[in-house]
């Protein structure tokens, strides 16, 4: 017995879904999805549920992770009711929820909260830079040490607990019974999803998208590798620095076209922007561009007279590490492919 | 005898000739008695068969004529005409179903089609011979109308009788007009309140001059016939004087110690003896329910206008019709069925809209503030074990209205509806949209299925099995259940018995044809409108109302009728008056006469219907129908079976 709550599509719509209660539950949506099977049957089982307020209905589900936001039922919905931002703010709520700190909703839901933090970060890091006497070596050195701290400490800290938390939530309190070889079985689907996206290819009309999401995560990877690892930005090595402005050519060329589309509201997916969508894009980009202009000083060999340039770099590069990383839309690639392996498992326990 | 029959056997374009040999049919008539000519014809109902058939009237002088065809219901007017534009009397032609009742009904079998064909146009042929020219029977029409029941679709027929030019006696038993709209506020589809509605028709009634409102009136008596009825009209005083002070009123209704429940509130609250409808009372003059009154005589102390004086009188109307706008009473769920009558905070839909219309700025039910309303719909319709089987059609559009109502009106409502499906017909659609849209939440089960309820605390718990999420266990927690109960005919049906109104399935007053004579009834002239009918919102009850008047009005604006002369006829020497004829029909047909010191059955021919129920149970053989006599149908018995 579930009690119903109707207050509860308030609380969504300040994750950005447009009306859900618009809903009339002709079930379009679910008949027009590619990816919906009988099995996992959406986006209208989850635009009841957000309209009746099951909470936890919602968040033990898995599937407003396995939707990859071709956006076809939006466009096919006869009441305008956009079950496709319903999907993609059930799973920003989600993230909320996984989040063991808070900082997430907090984040979503107040653009003042994340305009602070943002503000606040780089006070920080001038400040830093001030404190170093905007010394070009000092500034270089502790950045490269921050960068090894900020993923570990993101990953350790808040990401796992963050994902063990999604586990508990989608797999055991609905009392699935996994053995623990699913776990091993499953492991596959983890790895490939996480690389490739591949269910985005069961979307109709999303290849170019793929290929773009997939080369830019590709990109996004290797260049976090080049940089933090290989140490992109001391080393000689021809190759390594070559790669380097490959890399970061590939993330500001695409996400500049990602912004682009979310300027021309071209495609159903690019239609609603909340503020954590255009965080994500843009800061992305400046990523991807002020590596880019900093290894291109440190060629022509001008960065020493302008810090600044290292100083914008790093102010880009802590308030993605701090912020959109552990508490944005960067979580969307973790819990996507936890839950395609969460969802393995779940099936494997099911055929037992 | 007829001497120069013609017979016309159609084809149907291959509907009677595929399975009929028509040629046949014509060879087998054409030598018999008085069959002058004998034609097959592709169609005959085609404009040029019909052309022809006059000719041949009016060129070979054809003195009776038999087409065989289709059904009777079909053209049986059809080829009437046709015959009258050649000059005969449109009685002097008889019509055979040659296809509903021989080629489709006999498709597998064309020898025993063609055979029973032949036979039938035989029959139809030997009826024609003793076919007689018939006049139809004129009566004199009083040029007035009768409308009962000054709510809404009475007084707006009565409005429209009156223009056209009719007298109309509009009579209503309650003291106050309005009907149920009255007690409506918010209504769908306009702006206007019920009050502004009620306002409109009556300011329109009392501006028509031949127009006689009684209130606190009943028909008692009724006589008569289409044309000419004699009405008994008991009419119930208001023991008020015409002029009343204001002042005055308020005290005789404060000092009045009678408090009786205050029907229109729906018994939600109370009125004293003395009361008025307020705020939507027309005329506004106030009366005193004598039921409950005990003669304490206070009020006459306080109050100069009050007068115990006045006596019920009785007045004899003459109408040429009556047209019934009697409507509707609202579904009152038994004791127990959801709750009603057991749990406090469960109500009727009427007297929900009566707590709204009292309260300002919060929503209050016996002294609890409501936010979350659970609405059970089809309450008292669509029933699976009860009797009304019928969907009452106002009551989802009308619920919905009233549920964006409170929404807008009050802080904080949340509303649940717990449906069988949505039924907001045609424009009412948007506010079932602008309801969802506004954030409330329908839930749907099947009629096996109801919600139950469950009484915790000072909230009830409403349970479904919700059909829209695949049938899982759901439950608010209301403050108020609203059963949406639908339309049920009127408790009281005295009107109905008095003038023999038939009763539908549903038990609202039966229409003689739902789609093609949707106003009339079996009676003649006695016409009906809105909710008297069937349920039916405020829209379709002026729609019916206007036509209904319309109808009325044609059967006394001539001030003569012309009614159909194949009736009943009773032979004076062999009638002995055994009232056998009068108990078997069903239009009271039959009146008991004296002539020549011996008692005899006279028809009143405006009434008699021609059904023929009355022949078989005459011990003497003393009636007869005029157009289908003895001799007739003999003589078509003998041209069905000839060797018998």
């Amino acid at each position: 017995m579930a009690r119903i709550n109707p207050e509860f599509t308030d609380e969504l719509k300040k994750y950005g879904a447009f009306d859900p209660n618009a809903c009339y539950n002709c079930g379009n949506c679910t008949a027009v999805c590619t990816l919906s099977d009988e099995e996992n049957s959406f986006p209208r089982k989850m635009v009841r549920y957000s309209v009746l307020g099951l909470e936890s209905e919602i968040e033990t589900s898995l599937d407003p992770w396995l939707c990859y936001y071709c956006g076809e039922c939006s466009m096919t919905c006869p009441r305008e009711a956009d079950p496709g931002e319903l999907m993609m703010s059930l799973r920003r709520w989600l993230i909320a929820k996984y989040d063991w700190t808070g900082l997430s909703g907090l984040l979503y839901k107040s653009l003042t909260a994340s305009v602070a933090a943002f503000v606040l970060l780089a006070a920080i890091v001038v400040w830093f830079g001030a404190y170093e006497h905007f010394n070009l070596a000092n500034m270089m050195h502790y950045g490269h040490i921050f960068e090894f701290a900020a993923i570990s400490l993101v990953l350790l800290v808040i990401l796992l607990p963050n994902i063990i938390h999604m586990w508990w939530l989608t797999v055991m309190k609905p009392k699935v019974k996994a053995p623990l070889s699913a776990y091993f079985k499953a492991i596959g689907e983890l790895i490939v999803h996480m690389f490739t996206q591949k269910r985005t290819l069961g979307c109709d009309d999303n290849q170019f998208r793929w290929f773009e999401h997939f080369i830019l995560v590709l990109g996004y990877l290797s260049l976090l590798f080049t940089t933090v690892v290989l140490g992109w930005f001391e080393t000689q090595s021809m190759f390594i620095i070559v790669l380097g402005y490959v890399e970061s050519a590939v993330i500001f060329v695409v996400t500049f076209d990602f912004v682009r589309r979310r300027i021309q509201k071209d495609k159903e997916i690019s239609k609603h922007s909340q503020p954590s969508d255009w965080f994500f894009v843009i800061w992305l980009f400046l990523m991807g561009l002020t590596a880019f202009v900093v290894r291109l000083f440190i060629d022509i060999d001008i960065l020493d007279a302008n810090v600044w340039m290292y100083q914008v770099q790093l102010i880009i590069l802590v308030q993605w590490a701090l912020i959109i990383v552990p508490f944005g839309k960067w979580t969307h690639f973790l819990y996507r492919s936890f839950a395609m392996y969460f969802h393995r498992i779940i099936e494997l326990s099911a055929e037992n | 005898m007829k001497k120069k029959i013609g017979v016309y056997i159609c084809h149907c374009g291959g509907n009677i000739s595929d399975y009929v040999d028509v040629e046949r049919v014509r060879k087998s008539v054409e030598g018999d008695e008085g069959v002058f000519l004998a034609k097959t014809t592709m169609f005959a109902c085609a404009d040029s068969n019909q052309k022809q058939m006059v000719e041949d009237i009016k060129d070979q002088g054809l003195d009776g004529v038999v087409v065989a065809s289709c059904s009777p219901k079909l053209h049986l007017l059809t080829f009437r005409a046709v015959t009258e534009r050649g000059g005969l009397n449109k009685y002097n032609y008889v019509h055979a179903n040659i296809r509903e009742q021989v080629s489709w009904a006999h498709s597998d079998d064309k020898e025993g089609a063609t055979e029973k064909a032949i036979k039938i146009v035989k029959a139809a042929v030997a009826k024609v011979r003793h076919a007689e020219s018939l006049d139809p029977i004129e009566v004199k029409s009083t040029k007035a109308v009768a409308v009962i029941g000054a709510g809404v679709a009475g007084m707006r027929a009565a409005i429209e009788l009156a223009e056209a030019g009719s007298d109309v006696y509009l009579i209503e038993r309650e003291f106050f007009v309005g009907g149920r709209v009255s007690q409506w506020d918010d209504l769908t589809l306009t702006e206007e309140s019920g009050k502004e509605l009620v306002t409109r028709l009556y300011d329109s009634v009392m501006g028509q001059k031949n127009v006689t409102l009684f209130t606190g009136a009943e028909v008692v008596e009724n006589s008569g016939s289409v044309g000419n009825f004699e009405l008994k009209v008991k009419v119930t005083p208001r023991h008020f004087k015409l002029q009343c002070n204001g002042n005055e009123l308020q005290k005789a209704i404060d000092v009045c110690p009678v408090e009786v429940p205050d029907e229109f509130n729906f018994n939600i609250t109370t009125r004293k003896a003395i009361f008025h409808n307020f705020p939507s009372e027309y005329p506004q003059l106030p009366a005193i329910d004598i039921k409950n009154c005990t003669r304490c005589g206070e009020c006459e102390k306080v109050c100069s206008a009050v007068d115990f004086s006045q006596k019920t009188e009785y007045l004899n109307l003459k109408v040429g019709s009556i047209l019934l706008a009697t409507g509707f009473d609202p579904y009152e769920p038994p004791k127990g069925e959801f709750g009603y009558g057991e749990i406090d905070n469960v109500v009727t839909f009427p007297q929900f809209k009566r707590i709204i219309h009292y309260c300002d700025d919060k929503l209050i039910y016996r002294g609890k503030e409501i936010k979350n309303i659970a609405y059970i719909y089809c309450v008292g319709s669509r029933q699976v074990d009860g009797p009304n089987k019928y969907c009452s059609r106002y009551c989802c559009t009308s619920n919905i209205h009233a549920a964006i109502t409170v929404k807008k009106k009050y802080k904080g409502i949340h509303n649940f509806h717990f449906n069988r499906g949505i039924r907001t017909y045609g424009k009412a659609e948007v506010w079932y949209d602008e309801s969802s849209r506004l954030g409330d939440i329908y839930l749907q089960s099947f009629e096996h299925d109801p919600p139950v309820f469950e009484k915790q605390g000072d909230k009830t718990i409403v349970k479904i099995k919700d059909v829209l999420t695949s049938d899982r266990e759901l439950e608010v927690a209301a403050d108020l259940v609203v059963l949406v109960t639908g339309m049920v005919p009127r408790k009281d049906n005295s009107i109905g018995n008095l003038l023999k109104i038939p009763r539908g399935r549903d038990n609202f007053f039966n229409e003689i044809h739902m789609k093609l004579r949707p106003v009339e009834t079996v009676i003649d002239g006695v016409t009906i409108a809105g909710a008297s009918q069937g349920p039916k919102n405020i829209s379709e009850s002026m729609n019916s109302a206007l036509s209904a008047a319309t109808k009325s009005f044609s059967l006394i604006n001539s001030g003569e009728l012309q009614l159909e002369p194949t009736v009943a006829k009773v032979n004076e020497e062999t009638c002995e008056w055994c009232g056998k004829c009068d108990e078997a029909c069903p239009y009271s047909a039959f009146e008991k006469i004296k002539v020549n010191e011996k008692f005899i059955a006279k028809v009143n021919a405006a009434v008699c219907k021609g059904c023929g129920m009355c022949l078989p149970v005459c011990p003497t053989n003393a009636l007869q129908l005029i157009g289908l006599s003895d001799e007739d149908v003999e003589s078509m018995i003998d041209a069905l079976i000839p060797n018998y």
